[in-house]
């Protein structure tokens, strides 16, 4: 392989090492010209803003600020490298961190110290090989065509031997978020016949918590971490597999586990303190979204819930000046109104415990003015609840019955979360009004959805498509009607031709939908009809 | 009654300071490839430096055992099987070794399965055929071969040379040696035991890797054999 044209970033806290990997790379045939180093993080990224490089060697370890994995997570974040960038990250020992984490932040190898000239090289033919091989596959994820991607991945996999593990790894991925459970299942079904291989069995488990088989997720989770103690990303789904099953104390035992296996992950330790939290463990909880929010402080993947979490376990703990002090900071880290009207939101009832009723109510006012706009920010369904409770509780009764019946008008066949708004409802001593009013907006909800698709059943298109779009403007966080404009749209445009303001409507509703409900097999199909409609 | 003094976590020092000593090694390796691509083979230093660069290798393999053994001790060890084309694994390892096995004269011959695929921690896997590569150069007379294929035990790697073979008792005390240290017999036992514990963690059906030690393969000679399931 040709290394002659080929642009390298080096970044090592050591001069010594700066030089060591220098020359290698000079030795293998590399222009020194076009070899960059960088001593820290912030270099790097500097660095990397500048120039597409075509590999990156960089060490995990820099000693103070960003480590080695956090820059590749900002460079992936911010999409300062592209896909054919080989990133060799360079460690003195295997960690979870770098191995075992998230797969979309993930290096192309790493490589355990001492590096020589002919591991880097080898490596580096390795991945470029592999690049190449799935570069369609790629650019068919990148322009949101999954079911395209899962065709290129069974036509590589009947040439490609070599990687077949690989493709087999990746179809499974892909089945899974584009909501193809059930092609999941027998896929992941006949490997693990012939062979125990931990990502197919997390698959299967994912499959299952997809179809409600709780129990068994849990199962197959519990043997595969007994069997895979440091596979961090199984923790993550048994932890979740026990909140849903509420048992809060097995989710928490687990994430402790994944946290001590990866001491750097800013998420982990969220989730832990979340968990906590609602185990009325306060100390604990504020320990771990202190953590969370100190290892934040270099990284591209800081959560604004560790902020609004500490701020809570402070409140919890009778120190409602430093949970406004939280607060303030969250608000000069983040910007984005979903963010703005959270901490909004659980200052209103930092306030509310501490006995602040009146600084409580102004919040809520303020709260629903905000939500009520048009445009207003979108926030999930569990913190809407959260911020309807808080009128509720400040006595903003109407705002909070307000904002609890448009919820229901977005997720009218959610149980889980309707018997939640019940709940609410039932704090401000509104059961029976409340359950009035959730079961008329469930209606206005299925028979403006119900309308378009009526009118599009007698072949009133034009009719149809209205209706649809004035559900949409009434609905406008409701996947299923989202969806639906999205089917209907391209049902008239292969009658009636295609029109360039339609799709892109069809498109930002989609979008939308995505945001708000990732895994939906719907989703992954329409965009592909859309994209082989509109390219 | 005075308070017990504080008792350091060595563990913590042993992690940390085999980082930095790692670092160190990095570097004079770095500097011996060096010197070593730009010197003449016939000259006396270059033995010497090539020995030099064995005995590096040596330290920092026994350093990578330590730090996996404490690792995996403490369940912090991140095991991660992938797909491997035992040709790119071959390559790659070997080429840690073939310069030392070139500088000594020894002949080396490796017949490994063409497409040959199989599932396993690279890292670890590699730790094991370097130990057992090291050892082989100790004692082999003339010759050294490694066999890659696939056998009703699964994955087989034999490394076989033509030396005078394992010593009874070793062959005898094979499966104790792997159990632990053995100060007495001069051995640190320490290769042995992390090549068992690795090929160990490897397990598929009920079913997990290992190693054993015979004598005789295709030249009579000892044979180091890796199994995985």
């Amino acid at each position: 392989m040709e290394f002659s044209n080929k642009t390298f970033l080096v970044i090592d806290d050591f001069q010594g090492m700066r030089t060591v990997l220098r020359d290698i790379l000079r030795s293998m045939g590399v222009n020194p010209k076009l070899i960059a180093t960088a001593a820290n993080g912030n270099e790097a990224i500097t660095l990397l803003a500048q120039t597409r490089f075509d590999g990156v060697l960089c060490d995990f370890n820099l000693g103070h600020g960003k480590n080695g994995q956090q820059i590749l997570e900002e460079a992936k974040y911010r999409n300062l490298v592209g896909p054919s960038c080989a990133w060799v990250m360079i460690t003195a020992e295997k960690t979870a961190d770098v191995v075992m984490g998230a797969a979309e932040y993930q290096p192309d190898a790493y490589l355990l110290k001492p590096i020589t000239e002919s591991t880097l090289r080898l490596r580096l033919e390795k991945i470029w090989a592999k690049k190449s091989a799935f570069i369609d596959i790629d650019q068919a994820v990148m322009s949101h065509d999954l079911l395209q991607a899962i065709r290129l991945c069974d036509e590589r996999l009947a040439v490609d031997k070599a990687n077949a593990g690989e493709l087999l790894r990746l179809k499974c991925h892909l089945l899974l978020v584009s909501g193809e459970h059930e092609q999941a299942r027998a896929l992941c079904q006949a490997l693990l016949a012939k062979r125990d291989i931990p990502w197919a069995q997390l698959a299967l488990a994912r499959v299952h918590i997809a179809a409600g088989e709780l129990e068994e997720a849990r199962q197959m989770l519990e043997n595969l971490v007994a069997d895979n103690r440091s596979y961090l990303e199984a923790h993550d789904w048994l932890a979740n597999v026990h909140n849903a099953q509420g048992d809060l104390h097995k989710a928490e035992e687990v994430l402790e586990m994944a946290a001590r296996l990866s001491p750097h992950s800013v998420i982990r330790q969220k989730n832990l303190g979340e968990v906590s939290l609602q185990l009325g463990k306060v100390d604990k909880a504020e320990r771990a979204f202190r953590k969370s929010v100190a290892l934040g402080e270099h990284s591209i993947l800081k959560t604004p819930d560790a902020y609004l979490g500490l701020a809570r376990a402070c409140s919890a703990q009778d120190n409602p000046k430093e949970a406004l002090q939280v607060l303030g900071s969250l608000s000069k880290q983040f910007e984005g109104d979903d963010v703005k009207v959270k901490a909004m939101a659980t200052e209103g009832m930092v306030h509310h415990r501490a006995g602040d009723t009146e600084a409580a109510r102004r919040i809520a006012i303020q709260l629903g003015d905000t939500l009520g706009q048009h445009n207003g920010p979108q926030v999930e369904s569990a913190a809407i609840v959260e911020m309807a409770e808080l009128m509720m509780v400040t006595g903003e009764k109407e705002r909070a019955a307000a904002l609890l019946q448009s919820e229901v008008r977005n997720n009218p066949d959610d149980r889980i979360l309707l018997e939640r708004i019940q709940t609410v409802f039932d704090t401000g001593a509104m059961s029976e009004e409340g359950s009035a009013l959730v079961e008329a907006s469930r209606k206005e909800a299925v028979q403006l959805m119900n309308q378009g698709v009526l009118l599009a059943r007698d072949e009133q298109y034009e009719e149809a498509l209205a209706a649809m779009r004035d559900a949409c403007e009434r609905l406008p966080g409701n996947v299923r009607v989202l969806f639906n404009f999205a089917h209907l749209g391209m049902v008239v445009m292969r009658k009636t031709g295609v029109e360039p303001g339609l799709v892109e409507e069809i498109r930002q509703h989609l979008q939308t939908a995505h945001r708000i409900a990732p895994v939906e097999k719907r989703y992954a199909q329409l965009m592909s009809q859309l994209k082989a409609l509109a390219g | 009654m005075t308070p017990a003094e504080p008792s350091p976590d060595l563990s913590v020092f042993l992690a940390s300071s085999v980082h930095d000593m790692k670092n160190s090694i990095a570097i004079l390796i770095g500097s011996m490839e060096k010197i070593l691509a730009g010197s003449d083979p016939g000259r006396p230093e270059f033995g010497e430096m090539t020995h030099m660069m064995y005995e590096t290798k040596r330290i920092n393999g026994n350093l990578i055992q330590l730090l996996a053994l404490y690792k995996l001790g403490n369940h912090l060890y991140p095991f991660s099987p992938e797909d491997w084309l035992l040709d790119d694994f071959v390559a790659e390892t070997l080429s840690q070794h073939l310069p030392l096995l070139r500088f000594r004269g020894i002949a080396f011959e490796a017949a490994v399965e063409a497409d040959l695929v199989w599932p396993f921690d690279g890292d670890l896997v590699g730790g094991i055929l370097g130990h057992a590569l090291n050892n082989t150069i100790h004692y082999t007379r003339s010759k050294v071969r490694l066999v890659v294929r696939e056998s009703a035990e699964g994955l087989e790697i034999r490394v076989e040379d033509d030396g005078a073979g394992y010593p009874p008792k070793m062959l005898a005390d094979g499966a104790a040696a792997m159990k632990g240290v053995d100060f007495q017999g001069g051995s640190t036992g320490l290769g042995l035991y992390f090549s068992a514990m690795a090929a160990r963690l490897h397990r598929n059906k009920g079913r997990h890797g290992a190693i054993r030690l015979e004598n005789g393969g295709a030249w009579g000679g000892g044979c180091f054999v890796l199994t995985l399931p």
